[in-house]
């Protein structure tokens, strides 16, 4: 096991420069950044200038071997427009986004499981039906569309829920401040409600949709009928026989859905005004911050690597004929 | 027992859910803003957004500053008096000024205010060194004593009081002891307002500075980020936020019956206007060609019709412009280009481009950014839509603002008809046209090189009276609006959302100042 996670870790370093160095061409096909860092009144030695002072007067190749050298050092640059160090402010907003991801997937997986089973239960009745209509229109209805009409019903029409802002618990848990944390906690939820169903909803549906026909695969197998002859009852038949084994398609889904939602945080975080990773990257690619959107696709990338690997060891553990 | 549990979680569960739903209302001593745009830093010289402006002014005060009217008042300073060679400015600063670090402000705190911004080595951008100072040519300041400040230019200039006007004041003893990254989050002032909190992406709040003479009338001013413009709308609508800046024009009804707060809408300085690129390379172009004769150019005014591209696609009864100035200073005898497709028709043939066979007179392509300005692309697409009416067979090339398109203008290379704003004021007829004042200027995107125009400025230069510039801004006017490089369009309108709760008065100029703003 040890050399697959080496062999994982090493392959990671290939992936995390490649994403850097499409990111990096990516964001200079659009032409010479400069001219978004200058007045539109500046001189042509100005804009010169500027371009020197940002490291865009260099080669493309240069420039990019420079940054690659810096990080190998652990310096990832100063964001072009907040002028301070670019990891920083993606670990700044890195907390928000998680709590997010955290809370839309504790709501996907939590509600999914039981939709899941009871539609394979109850196949082809009206309980089945309801909850394959709704799983149909979550992974239909766009997330943006669906939080607002959240925010216009629950926030402005009911009243119930906050429109938009963010209310902090990570940040300063890890900042060592316990007790600005767990006070912030229940307005930390309150504030996340309404993003989290929105970004969630399509998941939820997916991954109800998942539970069910793993069900409905499991309860046809010869060991579940075996078990039901043997006078066991239902429940322990399904908790025990058909839900265990239904698991494992469903753990490999949940595995990935943090990485899923942490990319689908990006608009809804834009709807809710709420200040954490998706926002800051969509903004640093729209002024071409180059150093930014670097350092948030350094930090995406290592948490995407990290979850595919813990997927497949926990994989490995769960289903003994997997072997690494 | 277990449902007892429950029941109790469910009821302080809701109790817990009133509470914060009120406390999100704003309270007395409170005012909330909801801003479309991120704010990104506080350090004086790299601000350049307005909104990062617009928050900093409050924190930063100037030598003198800008009304809503567009005169030139003092602020930080009482007296100016400008050398008869016109390339030294001295301020005189009131007694009395304090810093928030508790310091004295001093000439030599203005002074080192300009020279810190016009260093080379710290590498700034922002609009104080990148536009005021290129715009008068800065070459240094110095403090001539505890109050005098000089600041010296390379080059007379008339309009160099109001672009001084804008540089913030900050305060040397704090700034020197702080790293750049340090500066660009702990602002040190001497405004109305200090910072209180930066929770970046999220909100900046300020709060008042303990001075009996202070202007300011809220005691906390909390600037919110919420980029969706629905959300912000939303926002105003249930009482959390009490003015909002960029109201989309289909949400103003929505607001205005919303019996809690209403739309300003005031028309702004921004010109919106359809550039004619005349530079030797787009000649060689589809349409290049036509566009160098003025005849064509004039022709192609009366083929647009402006008050219902405002009215249809921006919700406002907008003033079609007369050339490159605002109104106050407009031209005083000149009308706006009225809707006559006929006579553009007219003028068309009689340029030598009549309509051909297949109803074509000749193609041109029409190039412009999305998502910069009010409804943009509507407006693009309606523009090419007159300019199809007439007989032209416009190519509409839409592309992303920052990244494709901003290049492409700031290279003077969009068109040959380009879709374009550009910021004005009020306080000068000569702000609004130094966007032509060299052939070569970077803001000239046109490549017009008309001496009829650009000769003027050396006269204007020479001018010994107010009434002597007025009368040679006024022949420049008039061959703008003949022969000029620029279709005219409107003012660019801006919406404000703003509660019943508070007494606000929206500003043309798109600054946002809060001072005294109260409650009603």
């Amino acid at each position: 096991m040890w050399t697959f996670i080496v062999r994982r870790l090493l392959q990671s370093v290939i992936v995390i420069l490649g994403v850097t160095l499409i990111s990096f061409i990516a964001l200079q096909i659009g032409g010479d950044p400069t001219y978004l860092f200058v007045s539109e009144r500046a001189t042509d030695e100005e804009i010169a200038m500027v371009r020197r002072a940002l490291g865009f007067d260099q080669p493309l190749h240069i420039q990019y071997l420079t940054y690659l050298g810096n990080v190998a050092q652990g310096d990832f640059g100063n964001s072009l427009s907040y002028r301070q160090p670019a990891m920083e402010i993606v670990l700044g907003a890195l907390p928000a986004t998680i709590e997010l991801t955290i809370f839309a997937m504790l709501f996907a997986i939590v509600l999914a499981i039981p939709f899941g089973v009871f539609a394979a239960l109850y196949r082809g009745t009206a309980v089945d039906g309801s909850i394959m209509t709704m799983a149909m229109f979550g992974q239909s209805v766009p997330n943006f569309w669906l939080g607002i009409m959240m925010i216009l019903f629950f926030g402005l029409y009911l009243g119930w829920l906050p429109i938009s802002g963010h209310v902090p618990f990570l940040m300063p848990l890890l900042r060592g401040d316990f007790v600005t944390a767990f006070t912030n906690l229940p307005q930390t939820i309150y504030y996340l409600i309404l993003p989290g169903v929105a970004v969630a909803f399509y998941s939820l549906s997916r991954n109800a949709r998942l539970v069910r026909s793993s069900m409905l695969e499991v309860l046809g197998q010869d060991y579940v009928r075996t078990a039901r002859s043997k006078g066991i009852s239902e429940y322990a038949v399904i908790t025990h026989h058909a839900l265990r084994n239904a698991w494992l398609p469903v753990v490999t889904m949940i595995g990935l859905e943090f990485g899923f939602l942490l990319g689908g945080v990006v608009v809804i975080e834009t709807v809710f005004s709420y200040p954490g990773i998706g926002r800051l990257v969509f903004n640093a690619i729209n002024q071409r911050d180059i150093p930014l959107v670097q350092a948030s696709v350094i930090v995406l990338s290592v948490i995407f690597i990290v979850l595919n690997l813990v997927v497949d060891l926990v994989y490995a553990r769960i289903d003994p004929r997997v072997k690494l | 027992m277990r449902r007892l549990g429950t029941l109790a979680a469910a009821g302080a569960t809701g109790l817990l859910l009133c509470s914060t739903a009120l406390a999100q209302q704003p309270d007395e001593n409170t005012l909330v803003v909801g801003l479309s745009a991120d704010i990104t830093t506080f350090e004086p010289a790299n601000i350049s957004s307005r909104d990062n402006s617009n928050i900093a002014r409050h924190i930063f005060g100037t030598l003198y500053t800008i009304s809503g009217d567009g005169d030139v008042q003092p602020d930080l300073a009482e007296d100016l008096q400008i050398s008869d060679d016109g390339l030294a400015y001295v301020y005189t600063l009131r007694e009395g000024l304090t810093c928030h670090d508790g310091e004295a402000l001093t000439a030599e705190d203005a002074a080192y205010s300009f020279n810190r911004a016009a260093d080379p080595a710290n590498n700034f951008t922002g609009n104080t060194p990148g536009f005021v100072f290129s715009s008068i040519g800065f070459d240094s300041a110095e403090a001539l004593d505890e109050q005098r400040v000089q600041i010296n230019i390379e080059r007379k200039n008339p309009i160099a009081f109001g672009l001084i006007a804008e540089v913030f004041i900050h305060c040397k003893d704090s700034y020197e002891a702080m790293s750049l990254d340090e500066a660009s989050a702990n602002p040190i002032g001497s405004g109305p307002y200090r910072l209180a909190s930066w929770d970046r992406g999220s909100q900046v709040v300020l709060e008042k500075v303990d001075d009996p003479n202070s202007p300011a009338n809220m005691e906390r001013i909390v600037w919110r980020i919420i980029p969706e413009a629905s959300t912000r709308t939303a926002e105003l609508i249930a009482g959390n936020v009490d003015i909002i800046t960029n109201v989309a024009p289909d949400q103003i009804d929505a607001i205005n019956n919303s019996g809690g707060a209403e739309v300003q809408a005031v028309q702004g300085t921004r010109r919106m206007y359809v550039g004619f690129n005349l530079s030797d390379e787009f000649a060689q172009m589809p349409g290049g060609d036509a566009i160098q004769d003025p005849a064509v150019r004039r022709a192609l005014q009366y083929a647009v019709d402006v008050p219902s591209i405002c009215k249809q696609l921006l919700n406002f009864e907008c003033e079609r412009m007369t050339g490159i100035v605002n109104p106050p200073n407009a031209h005083p005898d000149i009308e706006p280009y009225p809707y006559d497709p006929e006579t553009a028709e007219r003028l068309l043939d009689e340029a030598g481009w009549p309509r051909g066979e297949d109803g074509v007179r000749f193609e041109i392509r029409l190039q412009a950014g999305q998502g910069r300005y009010l409804n943009d692309r509507n407006v693009v697409l309606a523009i090419a839509q007159y300019l199809e009416d007439v007989g032209l067979d416009v190519e509409v090339d839409i592309m992303e603002w920052a990244s494709v398109y901003i290049p492409l203008i700031r290279q003077r290379a969009a068109g040959p008809l380009y879709f374009i704003g550009s910021g004005g004021a009020l306080w000068s007829p000569l702000y609004d046209m130094t966007d032509l004042a060299r052939v070569d200027s970077g803001t000239n995107y046109t490549h017009w090189d008309d001496p009829r125009w650009f000769d003027r400025w050396e006269d204007i230069a020479n001018a010994e009276t107010e009434e002597e510039t007025r009368q040679i801004v006024n022949e420049m006017l008039e061959v703008f609006y003949e022969d000029g490089p620029w279709l005219h369009l409107y003012f660019q309108p801006d919406f404000y959302g703003v509660s019943d709760r508070v007494d606000f008065e929206a500003r043309p100029d798109e600054k946002v100042y809060l001072f005294d703003t109260g409650l009603n």
